[in-house]
């Protein structure tokens, strides 16, 4: 096994690595996927030095001793700094588990599976063929071009998908959850909310079989196909739109629940 | 709508891509995707709005020509590139220099896109409720019983849940004795009392379902 210590910045490239773990508290980490040599970037560290190991194909980058005992000594001040900001470039195949407090991530042309989780740092996924796994508490979760299915929870934190190509389930507590998505090619869309609003936007010419549902808030829809069912604690919107090959289902229980149509592109 | 193209670099680059030569709207996005290293490319629905702003900002103009648009950059778009050169080309050597640099631009591209569609479809959905709301009222203004007020329109449903849910937290948080949960639960039975009596003596009879 190969191992190193970091103190400072610095960079470190590697032969062959086929899962990256990293497990850091602030600061940011990005992974980028690449056609080229894996490469690790710190460019800046501050606080104990970082753990870089890499044995047979998997390199794992985090602290010795990280913030112990848990995250409240950490929150109330305990003491040290565990600052890192760090950057890699792994093959494209390459899973990927990222663990972080407040260190925002970032994930980017990869199609393998990816794993983030982070207390309060924000989560941006974009331009991903796997599956990706997210969850924050009160950070938000930012996906762009994600055509792998996608499963992101938050607590307090705003979920957004732009051009959701896959699956997406999303649970949220009480931030806003906002998906503009593609053609439905049979995907399974499942959002739920306690009092978030939960908001999407379909093409004019769709195929799903929709489910709609707020017990308090407001249930609307841009789809005159769908059935209104407006009876105080239950307010619904059912129905198939085209040929209902995929299953959209968003309920919350006093968030607003919203469907739209997205205009035809403005081409050129 | 000003937020949409606060991104201000990524317009500095279609400003160059559209210096080198004028392009079809397709020809920007695969370019674009090129500079993010085949990580990201971003989507017609993303850059045709920019490339709109940019023309209406009088930087670049668009022409026809054989069934799609073209789109050139003009004179003032070249002042506006020359006087941020320096900005562009220290954007572009750490873009090509680092991972970082790299990851950072497409982190601040994707950050922007995605915050901008929130807007938008908040901006959206908020519409398509009032306009629902004033569907509903107008309904009912029509309607046979005139005086039948909707509760959910006026918003009460939402006062409930509120309620519910700010009592539970005020309970939740207080050490309570049995003579003060005594008297809680008097209050909302009360509360009920009123609300039942309200319903009994207004001009509108109790509701048909």
């Amino acid at each position: 096994m190969a191992s190193w210590k970091l103190e400072g910045s610095g960079k470190l490239t590697f032969d062959r690595v086929d899962r990256v773990v990293v497990g850091t508290v602030e600061g940011a980490v990005s992974v980028v996927g690449t056609d080229g040599e894996p490469t690790l970037e710190v460019l800046e560290l501050a606080g104990p030095p970082l753990r870089v190991r890499h044995e047979d194909g998997v390199l794992t980058v985090d602290y010795e001793r990280p913030p112990r005992p848990g995250l409240l000594s950490w929150l109330s001040g305990w003491g040290r700094r565990y600052r890192a900001v760090l950057s890699l470039a792994v093959p494209r195949d390459c899973r990927v588990e990222l663990r972080v407090i407040s260190a925002s991530l970032m994930v980017s042309g990869l199609g393998a599976p990816v794993r983030a989780r982070a207390v309060s740092g924000e989560i941006t996924l974009a331009g991903l063929g796997g599956p990706a796994d997210a969850e924050t508490i009160s950070g938000s979760i930012e996906a762009s071009g994600v055509s792998g299915d996608l499963s992101a929870g938050t607590v307090s934190g705003d979920l957004t998908v732009a051009e959701g190509g896959g699956s997406v389930r999303a649970h949220t507590v009480s931030g806003a959850i906002a998906l503009d998505l593609q053609a439905s090619g049979g995907r399974d869309i499942q959002l739920s909310s306690v009092s978030g609003d939960l908001t999407v936007r379909l093409p004019g010419a769709s195929d799903w079989q929709v489910q709609l549902q707020s017990t308090s808030g407001q249930v609307a829809s841009a789809f005159d196909e769908l059935a209104l069912d407006r009876t105080p604690g239950r307010h619904a919107a059912e129905g198939r739109l085209g040929a209902g090959t995929g299953r959209l289902r968003a309920t919350s229980t006093s968030g607003h629940v919203a469907l739209l149509r997205r205009a035809p592109e403005t081409q050129a | 709508m000003s937020q949409v193209f606060s991104h201000g670099r990524l317009r500095l680059y279609l400003l160059k891509l559209l210096d080198e030569s004028p392009r079809h709207g397709y020809d920007v996005i695969r370019l674009l995707e090129d500079r993010f290293m085949g990580l990201y490319a971003p989507s017609p629905g993303t850059i045709y709005p920019r490339l709109q702003r940019l023309e209406a900002d009088g930087l670049v103009t668009q022409s026809q020509e054989g069934g799609r648009k073209v789109y050139r950059i003009t004179d003032a778009g070249r002042e506006e590139l020359a006087r941020r050169r320096d900005e562009l080309d220290a954007l572009e050597r750490e873009i090509a220099g680092s991972v970082h640099g790299l990851a950072r631009e497409i982190r601040d591209e994707v950050r922007g896109t995605v915050r901008d569609l929130r807007q938008e479809l908040k901006q959206a959905a908020r519409e398509i409720r009032r306009e629902q709301r004033s569907e509903n009222r107008s309904r009912r203004d029509r309607g046979p019983d005139h005086h039948r007020w909707d509760w959910y329109d006026e918003g009460l449903d939402g006062r409930l849940s509120d309620i519910l849910d700010r009592t539970n937290r005020a309970v939740r948080r207080a050490q309570l004795t049995e003579a003060q949960v005594r008297e809680c639960a008097a209050i909302l039975d009360e509360a009920l009392q009123r609300i039942r009596q309200t319903l009994k003596t207004g001009p509108g009879r109790p509701r048909d379902h």
